[in-house]
């Protein structure tokens, strides 16, 4: 009953990806404004069971990505922030974030209520 | 009108449109990932369930009526297990990717918000460009994800990024709200804040194919277990107590 573990056989066909990269890449004249893609200098190296420091690490990547392509908007004159005078649908509905709004006040009156 | 076209070239434009589907059996939460997928990319085109998960050389047929040259499949399995495929139409590539950790934008957790159809900035780690899969991967994504400037509902500003992390040989996806003021301190200086939309998830590359939906293998992680294989090893692992115990009393 011993079974040995199959080995999986593994591909990693590089000259062929390569090759169907090339195929399908955008082409590399493109000014950014189109495609907004933004890459951060560093790897994440955390541990990947310890939630805070991963979210951190994911939260630094975003915050630079921000920091930089604001940057390159102003290169580009291309506009980035959006005015306090403009109003549309937003992802969440108003009934949705109130809800959050709620959620939040009931934690912080928990904790007010414990202390 | 020759003269206008020679003086002013024709201005690239980055033309993607995504078209976006399920197979049957998804769970309410896989369907609500669809959704805020749908909401947060005005590019995407969604299409009805697909019926038979053996069919999928239909899929480059649909995109094409659909006028779509990229598609988002997600295949339920079990009712529990959730595949992606990212594929590239009409020829190839396509992506097999195992999602796990879903989180939705219902949850009361992520406080953030933004425009619906507002163009979310891009960001890859640098392990992406490290390995073949990981550059072939962020070239796809980047077509995919990333709204163009002319999609028809697209917003003229940016107010969130989305992100893309190897860690652990898996892609871990985030998507962030980007805000000027920090919200502790209303009247001080402008600084860039972040406050997490959702949705989350991580997914976990299988196979890349040279085609379709179909063709040549050029890539298959080494590391990936079925998810089937984990629950039996499970299993196995909680039977093997009881016959320890059962061999015991005996």
């Amino acid at each position: 009953e011993d079974a040995i573990a199959k080995r999986k056989v593994e591909i990693d066909n590089g000259p062929a990806m390569a090759r169907i990269r090339e195929s399908i890449q955008l082409d590399p004249s493109l000014p950014w404004t189109e495609t907004l893609v933004m890459t951060y200098p560093h790897a994440i190296d955390v541990d990947v069971n310890d939630d805070l420091n991963r979210e951190v690490a994911f939260y630094k990547q975003a915050l630079q990505g921000a920091t930089d392509a604001r940057k390159l908007a102003t290169k580009h004159n291309f506009p980035f922030t959006r005015p306090s005078d403009y109003f549309a649908e937003m992802v969440k509905s108003d009934a949705h974030m109130e809800r959050v709004r709620q959620r939040l006040l009931d934690e912080s009156a928990a904790i007010k209520k414990s202390d | 009108v020759d003269d206008v076209e020679e003086t002013a070239p024709k201005k690239k434009k980055n033309k993607q449109r995504v078209l976006l589907l399920s197979s049957r059996g998804v769970t309410h939460r896989m369907r609500h990932l669809m959704n805020d997928l749908e909401a947060l990319l005005p590019h995407v085109k969604k299409d009805s369930k697909l019926d038979s998960k053996s069919q999928l050389h239909l899929l480059p047929e649909l995109a094409d009526l659909n006028n779509c040259n990229n598609t988002l499949y997600f295949e339920a399995r079990r009712h529990e297990d959730l595949y992606l495929w990212a594929a590239k139409m009409p020829n190839g590539p396509s992506i097999k990717m195992h999602v796990q950790n879903i989180h939705t934008m219902d949850e009361l957790k992520m406080t953030g918000n933004c425009l619906k159809g507002s163009r979310g900035l891009l960001s890859f780690d640098k392990s992406f460009d490290e390995t073949e899969w990981g550059r072939l991967t962020k070239e796809v994504f980047t077509h995919i994800f990333g709204v163009p400037q002319t999609a028809r509902k697209a917003k003229p500003f940016i107010d969130h990024i989305l992100t893309f992390s190897i860690l652990d040989s898996k892609i871990w996806f985030r998507n962030f709200q980007i805000l000027e003021k920090d919200p502790l301190q209303p009247n001080g200086p402008p600084q860039t804040t972040l406050v997490e939309i959702g949705p989350r998830f991580v997914l976990t590359p299988i196979r890349i194919f040279e085609g379709a939906f179909g063709g040549a293998t050029v890539y298959s992680n080494p590391e990936f277990v079925s998810p089937a294989a984990v629950r039996s090893a499970i299993r196995r692992e909680q039977s093997k107590k009881y016959n320890v115990r059962k061999d015991a009393e005996d």
